[in-house]
């Protein structure tokens, strides 16, 4: 008797397991769980649900490029969403134009200092996973293999000293990463993580560096980027008073531009649905806190599936590191005042 | 159930496939289980070719002929080496060779479930599926340690180690799909232990000439830890002279560089898995894969996990199928239903 219930109690388990199993394949290949066997239960009901729905969205959204596909209408409400700035609403040229001719000569190259140390920092990690792509791919894996691309590329030179704040998937608060920078003296600080837009099948690419925000939805952004920090306020303003360094902004503002440059070409000739967002200023705690030139790439999106399925080869991410090594060597290497505005602009 | 069903049964030839690093194994419901050493050889030039015969060579039958031959080992680590250029080529040729080698009957659909390391990147298994997908008419991938247990039926509290020779992945079952945290890759493990025997006898043995291929055959011949009575001495040329070498202290150092690792991950694990079950999984820790073979580690394990209360340690009887075994027996007990054309 006790033998018969236990088996049953066996065989039980097999099944879940099994049926886990199935799952778990579904999502590697990024099928939704069960739309499959569901397909075959499709009651009629739901069909005119989901009708009706599409119909209501489509008439009142009027907007039809807007109007999220209905595949993604069920994960819109998990997933952050990350703001889609249209262009009226891009920091606009005088703002920039204010920022940029207020360029000093760069101090550092004025004296010749060179840039020794590079803090290369992989975004989010261990239990924040940063966003996830829908067939599950997770920001702090892909983050963390380019990172480490990335720094193998760089140690390559033998000229740099190359440091991580993070070379696994460990929990790592901004003020701990910003800490790390300034104990390791680094001469740059390169954080990197990858974009989602619920809503559109485009990827886009920026680069960020420390500022004020020029508009909203930058600003919005930057508020769920900084959500991880453990600065109170007062902490907070202490730091933005130090502020004053003009030299960690030109540079952090010319790293940036180098790096988005090599990052859309190289991304552009793969995916033709890359999108340059170009360069931006944000007040992202993890640029700020950090004392020297200090960018955040936002080097992919994972709200677009071929995106996350390139993301998935290694290839892939090789390249996109591949690209940044580039960008910050650009830097490094041909540093007059300005080189990477001047060109920026030029290949506009 | 569903694999009852004998007319199926004629249809479908189900196989379970174990790709390892340095052996893949297949096995398959027509009662077929064979393995491969992992590596693939194509001619080099005109001349090789007439020399060996055949377009692709594959095992010990490439490494014999590895001097007219491009060779390639296409998986490190357990995962497919990308963007190397025949890499993705040669997984498919060992794919396609291991199914020849089940021999399916023409006609016969192919239902494969398949073996990939427990590696947290879910990258691998993506490409580990683009490799199988041209064979078989419909494919499931899982991680090599829930293949072991599946196929000994360790489905409830218990923990599968398993020694590859690109990883060492840990394992622990309580009665469901093990989740992230219940698994662990570390890459201390086999080639790990050849890269240190390779080390160490060239610092003791300078004018010897040597290879990773016989230092890798040294271990598998004569991997133990702690201690063993017999004496280890191999030949080895040294200016073109056969020499004995004793080699026995430096496969004791290098067996044992992988003990740490295994043991704190080991303990690590079940430290983190719920208090109430520690006890039940640490009494049924089986180790499996080519590195269960290494004399004295089954003992050493036990003996170093007895700190942390007591503990029972054993060995899969047959460590090349065993992956394949399980795979096959997941492949059999999975419902049709779940079986989707590719």
């Amino acid at each position: 008797m006790i033998s018969a219930f236990s088996r049953k109690k066996e065989l039980k388990v097999r099944q879940e397991i099994l049926k886990g199993i199935y799952e778990e394949n579904l999502r590697i290949i990024g099928k939704k769980k069960g739309v499959l066997l569901r397909q075959r239960t499709f009651s009629p009901n739901r069909v005119l649900l989901i009708l009706c729905i599409a119909a209501i969205v489509v008439l009142a959204g009027g907007n039809y490029l807007d109007a999220p596909l209905l595949a993604e209408k069920q994960t819109a409400g998990e997933i952050v969403m990350r703001p889609l700035p249209s262009s009226a609403e891009l920091p606009n040229a005088s703002d920039f134009k204010a920022f940029i001719t207020n360029a000093d000569v760069s101090v550092s190259r004025t004296f010749g200092l060179g840039v020794k140390t590079i803090m290369i920092d992989a975004g989010h990690g261990g239990v924040d996973s940063g966003t996830r792509g829908k067939m599950g791919t997770a920001e702090k894996d892909i983050a963390l293999d380019i990172a480490k691309r990335l720094k193998a590329r760089l140690d390559k030179y033998g000229r740099f000293h190359v440091v991580m704040t993070r070379s696994e998937d460990v929990t790592l608060p901004l003020n701990k990463r910003v800490e790390l920078a300034r104990e390791a003296k680094a001469d740059l600080f390169v954080s990197i993580h990858l974009n989602y837009l619920p809503s559109k099948p485009i990827n886009i690419i920026e680069t960020y560096y420390f500022g004020p925000s020029a508009d909203s939805k930058t600003q919005e952004l930057a508020e769920q980027e900084n959500a991880g920090s453990q600065y109170g306020l007062g902490e907070f303003k202490e730091v933005i008073e130090k502020l004053g360094q003009r030299l960690k902004l030109q540079e952090s503002r010319e790293l940036a531009y180098s790096i988005q440059k090599n990052l859309f070409v190289n991304i552009a000739k793969e995916n033709g649905n890359a999108y340059n967002f170009g360069v931006k200023r944000a007040p992202f705690v993890v640029l700020l806190g950090a004392e020297v030139p200090a960018v955040l790439a936002e080097v992919s999106c994972l709200s677009n599936r071929q995106e996350e399925k390139q993301l998935n080869t290694e290839a892939h991410r090789e390249n996109i590191a591949h690209d940044l090594e580039a960008g910050i060597l650009d830097y490094i290497n041909k540093g007059e005042a300005g080189y990477g505005a001047d060109r920026y602009a030029e290949k506009r | 159930m569903a694999q009852t069903d004998t007319r199926k049964k004629d249809e479908v030839l189900f196989v379970g496939i174990d790709l390892g690093t340095s052996r893949s194994s297949i096995s398959a419901g027509n009662g077929k289980r064979e393995w491969i050493e992992s590596f693939v050889g194509w001619p080099k030039d005109f001349i090789a070719m007439q020399v060996v015969g055949k377009p692709v060579l594959f095992g010990s039958e490439a490494l014999q002929n590895r001097l007219s031959l491009d060779i390639c080992r296409p998986l490190e680590h357990g995962v497919i080496k990308e963007g190397i250029n025949r890499n993705d080529e040669a997984v498919k040729e060992i794919i396609r060779h291991l199914i020849e080698l089940a021999g399916p009957a023409s006609g016969q659909k192919i239902h494969a479930v398949v073996g990939v390391p427990a590696d947290t990147l879910k990258v691998n298994k993506l490409a580990i599926r683009k490799a199988v997908t041209e064979f078989v008419h419909s494919l499931m991938v899982v991680t090599e340690p829930f293949a072991v247990a599946y196929g000994m039926n360790l489905l409830n509290n218990s923990m599968v180690i398993d020694i590859g020779a690109g990883t060492a992945d840990f394992c622990i079952m309580h009665g469901s799909i093990p989740s992230e945290e219940d698994q662990k890759t570390v890459l201390t493990a086999g080639d790990y232990i050849d890269e240190q025997l390779f080390s160490y006898l060239s610092e003791k043995y300078p004018n010897s000439k040597f290879n990773k291929n016989m230092v890798r055959q040294f271990k598998e011949q004569y991997s133990f830890v702690r201690d063993t009575p017999e004496e280890i001495r191999v030949e080895i040329p040294v200016d073109g002279k056969p020499v004995m070498h004793d080699i026995k202290n430096e496969i004791k150092r290098a067996c044992e560089s992988i003990l740490p690792a295994l043991t704190e991950t080991t303990a690590e694990m079940i430290a983190r898995f719920d208090p109430e079950f520690q006890v039940k999984i640490k009494n049924n820790i089986v180790l499996a894969g080519g590195g269960s073979l290494i004399r004295g580690l089954r003992d050493h394990l036990q003996d170093a996990l007895k700190e942390y209360g007591p503990c029972k340690v054993s060995c899969v009887e047959d460590p090349l199928f065993a992956g394949s075994d399980g795979a096959l027996k997941l492949a059999q007990d999975m419902p049709s239903k779940y079986w989707e054309p590719l």
